[in-house]
């Protein structure tokens, strides 16, 4: 009984971590920035093909793809910005609508292999159907210590989530950078006229959320089926984290994603998946018709 | 003798911080009364607890003998409180007709609004009000089009169309150009004896143009009343001042 | 100032009614029933459009579950065609149940509506056509008005009221999904039988069904238009712009947005059952979130503030989609396409085609204005 417990707990704080590092991403763009990216998702699902293609191509493995997913996202991220959302800062609404062209737009290119499947030529590990990303042996097989079924691969996405959120606080609370983030934040004209380059300082906070949907794609990849098309639940999840947590606030989307990854997977060893989501949903509307602000939000924008 | 306006001991506790406290004062009907206090004294409090916007801790607020303390912001404006705000705040996206339109339906029920026509009492005060206001001009144009001054003018419009017996005016001259203030002041003159009208200002001038009698608040609590020469005259009020550089 | 804007009005009227003549004349011009039954269902999708226009444009609420109102429509008038189609009657009974049913049913339970499968006897007064066709739009408004209630008396507003209505519609998406005995879950209500009005019986494939679809849709469109021109039209676009204003004018805010939340809702609602007429089918999908927000990509397109405009705008893309989808890569191509169009529409053109449309009478008035007065 005990050992099943902790079984279910263990997996439901597996998916709050994903949620976490999801949610982590798109708390900095929509907190600092007043942008919500629908495009979050795509960014996420970005990352798990850079984890399939590099595996494919480069032969990289696991360990060696996560940065490179980093980078690849992060650098698709700071297009989107650069190209399309700077210009729609204040239109929070907006932001929404053309970053959700914006995901339909990735999806496509996927899909259609950036356009070459017209001219009859397919690139492996692109296309409509799904792709699998393999991940080290030793990440794989179940152990038990204690009676406790150790599974490791969770084990190593829970680590993972803890540094790069402990990573995340350090930069927004312990760097200057950070400081001039958390400025931007509270109010962007202030913070323009203490001379805070908002511009220079919005695209790369960008870059950062994006680069970290990249990893969360790569550990989903893991032990999910890769589809040009997976961004699109993952984007919701993260939101309605962002949202319940309290947008800007970084223990706030932490505590959030701990107990919505938590009820969902308690509720799903309990009843079933879609009822388990759905019981998501109900307490997030709750929640949300309750504190508009978020658990831990202050009023900004 | 009718008071338009009574406040009664009204306090407003922002988690021990009393931006109002026990706060008592009587408006006559048809006065016009200025309202003068250092920054943070409580002006804006004031009024955002007399139109509904902020709930307050304890005390009541009564229109015309009514007690209207504790009704929503819709509910005492329609009990007769018009409200205008410091930045103005007009429908942007309607025009200037449009935005007077909205204000002089004298019937709040959706249902009851599902029709075209106005009456002709409502016609007429609309009419009435763009020759106060001067807006015959720019009509058809969207009010987010106005200069700052017409945007005040405006809003000053759309609270006479309103027909509110009792006018809260948070300063209503902020950002205006000489002409302009003078011109608001010349509004405000006729408004005189048929509204009941309070005024947050800041502009001596303009208050020594307009004013009878004065009430000054410190800190949240009443601290002088009486015309215009006797606050002037004050010592306790020129004590408060004395931090602000006294009254200008 | 004489009435310079009158142009635009003018060309208003003008749209409205070329735009009746050609959907009211079209049967005239085709043989093609299948063409028509397809430019009937986008003529519903008008009807969403129109729907989203009016919360979004004229409240400045946007509700990303509209797709809600349109499935619970579909769902409640499926369940009456259900029963209403050959598949339902079981080796010449005649007393109706659906055939899903039969086949998930344990062994040994009664072949009757009432307790075939658990829950199935809230089948049973779908049994009348009528109760159908009124939990279709009833359903929505009720809905509606207990969702919007909340929403707005709590005075959530702006990007809470779409995380709201987005995570409801997953929510009712879900259940709908695992009452699988009474719903058949995925695949969802299909082989149904036709509707019956009057004696009149609306085989899809026929004009009368494009009559009714098409009439339905000028009717509410009217309808609508004299809405948002009302005085509580007008005052609702008030609260959009300042809603304290309007509460310090004396209107209670959120019984306003409240009612229009609800007319927005029974409209979806009744184009959900129009759908179900034309379409033969009511499935899961009406409720992602990826159709409620094509319906928002249609009124942007067509114009987020013109009820005309988001008709046009739903009927235009969805056309362009139908005669594109004839190949499979043509198609995903053009979800490209539709993606990279709806970036730059909100990127360059905020208030869409018909925003288009105004300026350009506008620049034509007063370029003749101008023209005359150099003149006189």
């Amino acid at each position: 009984m005990v050992h099943r417990m902790a079984n279910i707990l263990f997996i439901g704080l597996s998916l709050s971590s994903i949620l976490l590092l999801i949610a982590l991403g798109l708390s900095i763009t929509y907190g600092a920035m007043g942008v919500i990216n629908m495009a979050h998702g795509e960014l996420v699902m970005i990352g798990a093909y850079t984890a399939v293609l590099s595996g494919l191509y480069l032969n990289l493995n696991l360990f060696l793809a996560l940065p490179l997913a980093f980078l690849v996202s992060a650098g698709v991220g700071l297009a989107v910005e650069r190209v399309i959302i700077r210009q729609l800062y204040g239109r929070i609404i907006d932001t929404l609508l053309a970053t959700w062209g914006v995901a339909i737009l990735l999806q496509q290119l996927i899909r259609l292999e950036f356009g070459l499947s017209f001219f009859g030529i397919h690139v492996d590990g692109l296309g409509p159907g799904f792709q699998s990303f393999p991940i080290p042996a030793f990440l794989s097989e179940n152990f038990d210590i204690l009676g406790f079924t150790v599974q490791p691969y969770r084990s190593f996405i829970i680590v993972l989530t803890i540094a790069l959120t402990f990573l995340t606080w350090f930069l927004m609370y312990r760097t200057s950078l950070g400081t001039q983030v958390r400025a931007i934040m509270r109010n962007p004209q202030m913070a323009a006229a203490c001379g805070i380059d908002v511009n220079r300082i919005s695209a790369w906070t960008f870059a950062y959320g994006s680069g970290l949907a990249g990893v969360a794609g790569v550990l989903l990849a893991g032990f999910k089926a890769v589809l040009p098309n997976m961004g699109e639940s993952v984007v919701v999840d993260g939101f309605l984290v962002v949202v319940v947590g309290g947008v800007g606030s970084l223990f706030g989307t932490l505590l959030s994603a701990a107990v919505l990854g938590q009820i969902n997977g308690v509720f799903a060893i309990l009843t079933n998946d879609i009822v388990a989501r759905a019981i998501v949903f109900g307490v997030v509307i709750f929640l949300i018709l309750l504190r508009p602000n978020g658990l831990f939000g202050f009023k900004s924008r | 003798m009718s008071f338009a306006l009574t406040v009664d001991g009204l306090t407003v506790d922002f988690n021990g911080f009393k931006a109002v406290d026990n706060f008592t004062t009587t408006i006559e009907m048809g006065e016009l009364r200025v309202i003068l206090g250092p920054n943070g004294a409580g002006k804006t409090t004031l009024m955002d607890l007399i139109s509904g916007k902020t709930t307050s801790t304890s005390g009541e607020v009564k229109l015309f003998g009514r007690e209207i303390t504790r009704l929503s912001e819709h509910q005492i404006a329609r009990a007769g409180i018009g409200r205008k705000f410091q930045i103005p705040s007009i429908f942007r996206d309607l025009s200037v007709i449009q935005n007077l339109e909205v204000s002089a339906s004298g019937e709040p029920s959706v249902f009851k609004n599902l029709k075209y026509s106005i009456t002709r009492e409502e016609k007429q005060k609309i009419e009435e009000v763009i020759e106060l206001t001067d807006l015959s001009d720019v009509l058809k144009s969207s009010a987010g089009d106005l200069s700052h001054g017409q945007m005040q003018w405006l809003e000053l419009g759309m609270l006479i169309t309103q027909d509110a017996k009792v006018i809260l005016l948070d300063e209503p001259t902020a950002g205006m150009t000489k002409q302009e203030t003078m011109k608001t002041a010349d509004i405000i003159k006729k408004l005189k004896g048929k509204h009941t009208i309070l005024v947050v200002e800041h502009d001596m001038a303009f208050v020594r143009d307009i004013a009878e009698r004065i009430t000054v608040m410190h800190l949240g609590k009443l601290l002088a009343e009486g015309d215009i020469d006797t606050i002037e005259k004050d010592e306790a009020v020129r004590e408060a001042y004395l931090g602000s550089g006294g009254i200008h | 100032m004489i009435e310079n804007r009158s142009l635009a009005q003018k060309l208003d009227w003008a749209v409205y009614i070329t735009f009746f003549v050609v959907v009211l004349c079209l049967p005239l011009l085709t043989d093609d029933v299948f063409w028509l039954n397809r430019i009937s269902k986008f003529l519903v999708f008008g009807l969403l459009g129109l729907a989203i226009a009016l919360s979004w444009g004229y409240a400045g609420v946007l509700n990303l579950g509209q797709g809600l109102f349109f499935g619970l429509g579909a769902y409640m008038f499926a369940m009456s065609l259900k029963l209403k189609s050959g598949t339902s009657l079981q080796q010449g009974s005649d007393k109706p149940v659906p055939d899903f049913m039969v086949w998930n049913a344990e062994p040994g339970s009664p072949t009757e509506l009432c307790c075939i499968v658990p829950g199935s006897w809230l089948w049973l007064p779908f049994q009348s056509q009528t109760f159908g066709m009124i939990m279709a739009v009833a359903l929505p408004i009720l809905v509606a008005f207990v969702v919007g209630s909340a929403i707005f008396r709590l005075r959530v507003s702006g990007v809470y009221v779409a995380i709201i209505t987005l995570a409801l519609v997953l929510l009712v998406r879900l259940l709908i999904i695992d009452a699988q005995p009474i719903t058949n879950g995925f695949n969802g209500l299909t082989d149904l039988g036709w509707l019956n009005l009057f004696g009149v019986e609306f085989d899809p494939y026929m004009y009368e069904t494009y009559y009714l679809v098409a009439v339905s849709c000028c009717v509410i469109m009217l309808a609508a238009r004299w809405l948002v021109s009302t005085r509580a039209g007008l005052i609702l676009q008030s609260t959009r712009d300042d809603a304290n204003r309007s509460r310090y004018l004396g209107y209670d805010v959120a019984a306003y947005q409240i009612f229009f939340f609800v007319v927005s809702a029974a409209i979806a609602g009744f184009a959900g059952m129009l759908y179900v007429v034309a379409a033969e089918f009511a499935s899961p999908t009406f409720l992602d979130i990826s159709f409620s927000i094509s319906m928002v990509v249609w009124a942007a397109v067509g114009g987020r503030s013109s009820l005309i405009g988001a008709v046009i705008g739903a009927v235009l893309i969805n056309s362009i989609e139908a005669s594109v989808s004839e190949t499979e890569i043509f198609k995903e191509a053009w979800k490209l396409i539709i993606g990279v169009i709806f970036i730059f529409v909100v990127l360059l053109l905020p208030r869409g085609i018909a925003g288009v449309a105004r300026d350009f009478a506008r620049w034509l008035e007063d370029s003749y204005l101008q023209s005359t007065s150099k003149r006189g």
